[in-house]
């Protein structure tokens, strides 16, 4: 049985889809619940333009400017897999986190299990805190 | 000729960066998916996979306004690919390196050269031409280096001119000057914070560098004797000490140099200051 439940706060859209429950799941559901328990608390500070976090099944994405939704998903997801490939290339172990700088703002992109996170924030925020904060 | 002289200054570049910080495992240079340079341990195959795996992220990058530089964190390292002048540096490193050091040195060093060569060269720089590998001539460096530079001298001079001189005797040419002294790469400056030294049996002449630091030049400077450096405080006030490797492992690491209170003085300097160290190379 699928079951699904979508929630919509403000600017922030929920999708989850949940399969049937076995043990890891539970502990991969969890990780997403304090992930995004998380990056909600992160989203309040200055700076700080929006998430986008994901893993097989669910998504939650918070953006000020809902607009650039298919923009930062898509970047996020190219950056994810392009680091992998690189990261390969030249044996640097297990991706731990990507930094993405562009000329007006930057974006932070980690792999935490099977969860893909990517905060968007201003150039001139601190992106190392923010990254202490998400995987201390 | 230009583009060729041009690849080796950059070359060169990128492994001088490799000599002084031998935390960087692979550096090279790219423009628009073309390799320019890279340094002796890095393939082209493996520059061309980076720079398309770059670009796509490129491509998808104007959400942010176009991008500057991508920063990947492995476990065991990390790759920094950043826009300099147009161009685009890569530099992997080993996980222990110290990511400030290392940007500040390539962002200094790489627009530098791009300058100068530009100055040199004006032509060569935005030249479709420009020659993106790397074919390193037949024989050792040290002809290499003598070829080049006299390619340098005569790069107007067509090829077939160069081929029919070549046979001829150039006995009275005076040899090179780098031939005669072995060329020995400017002194490393390393910022250090002042910490009080102190005992009975302290030489007062002596400092305590880091060990890490002291590994640095020896690799840098090879079987030439480094025995004293030189100091310099942010006043201006400048000095030259015997040194000694820290002997306390726990103070190891943490970018300080001990100074006895001697030297403190001399120097005008205190605990807490910053400091400049450089080898002295005689």
């Amino acid at each position: 049985m699928v079951k699904r439940r979508k929630s919509i706060h403000e600017t922030s859209t929920t999708v989850i889809m949940e399969d049937e429950t076995d043990v890891s799941t539970v502990e991969e559901d969890q990780t997403f619940t304090n992930l995004r328990t998380n990056l909600a608390e992160i989203n309040k500070f200055e700076g700080i333009l929006g998430y986008i976090l994901r893993n097989a099944t669910s998504a939650t994405i918070d953006l000020k400017d809902p607009a650039k939704l298919v923009e930062y998903a898509i970047l996020s997801s190219q950056a994810l897999d392009s680091s992998q490939e690189i990261s390969e290339l030249f044996a640097i172990g297990e991706i731990e986190s990507v930094l993405i700088e562009g000329k007006d703002t930057k974006a932070l992109c980690m792999a935490i299990g099977e969860n893909k996170v990517s905060i968007f924030m201003e150039k001139n925020t601190d992106h190392t805190d923010i990254l202490k904060r998400v995987a201390p | 000729m230009n583009n060729e002289v041009y690849t080796f200054a950059l070359k060169n570049t990128l492994n001088e960066i490799k000599n002084v910080c031998p935390t960087v495992s692979n550096t090279f240079i790219f423009k628009e998916g073309k390799i320019l340079a890279n340094d002796k341990d890095t393939n082209e195959e493996t520059a061309t996979h980076t720079a398309q795996a770059f670009d796509a992220i490129t491509e998808r990058a104007d959400a942010l306004g176009g991008l500057e530089t991508v920063t990947i964190q492995g476990a065991n390292g990390r790759v920094n690919i950043a826009c300099i002048n147009d161009f685009y540096l890569t530099t992997v490193t080993s996980k222990e390196a110290d990511e400030k050091y290392v940007n500040t040195l390539t962002r200094v060093l790489i627009p530098t050269v791009l300058k100068l060569v530009e100055k040199i060269h004006p032509a060569s720089i935005n030249d479709e031409t420009l020659t993106t590998v790397n074919p390193e001539p037949e024989g050792d460096n040290d002809t290499y280096k003598t070829t080049i530079d006299t390619e340098d001298y005569e790069k107007e001079q067509p090829k077939e001119e160069t081929a029919t001189i070549e046979p001829e005797p150039i006995q009275e040419q005076p040899e090179p000057e780098v031939n005669a002294e072995p060329w020995l790469p400017e002194p490393p400056v390393t910022q250090f914070i002042v910490e009080n030294l102190g005992g009975l049996l302290v030489p007062s002449d002596t400092v305590r560098i880091d060990n890490a630091v002291i590994a640095q030049w020896k690799e840098l400077y090879g079987d030439k004797k480094i025995g004293e450096v030189d100091l310099e405080t942010l006043n201006g006030k400048t000095a030259r000490f015997k040194f000694k490797p820290i002997k306390d492992s726990k103070q190891e690491g943490k970018g300080i140099i001990q100074m006895p209170e001697k030297i403190q003085l001399t120097l005008e300097t205190a605990k807490g200051e910053l400091v400049m160290v450089k080898p002295a190379i005689e």
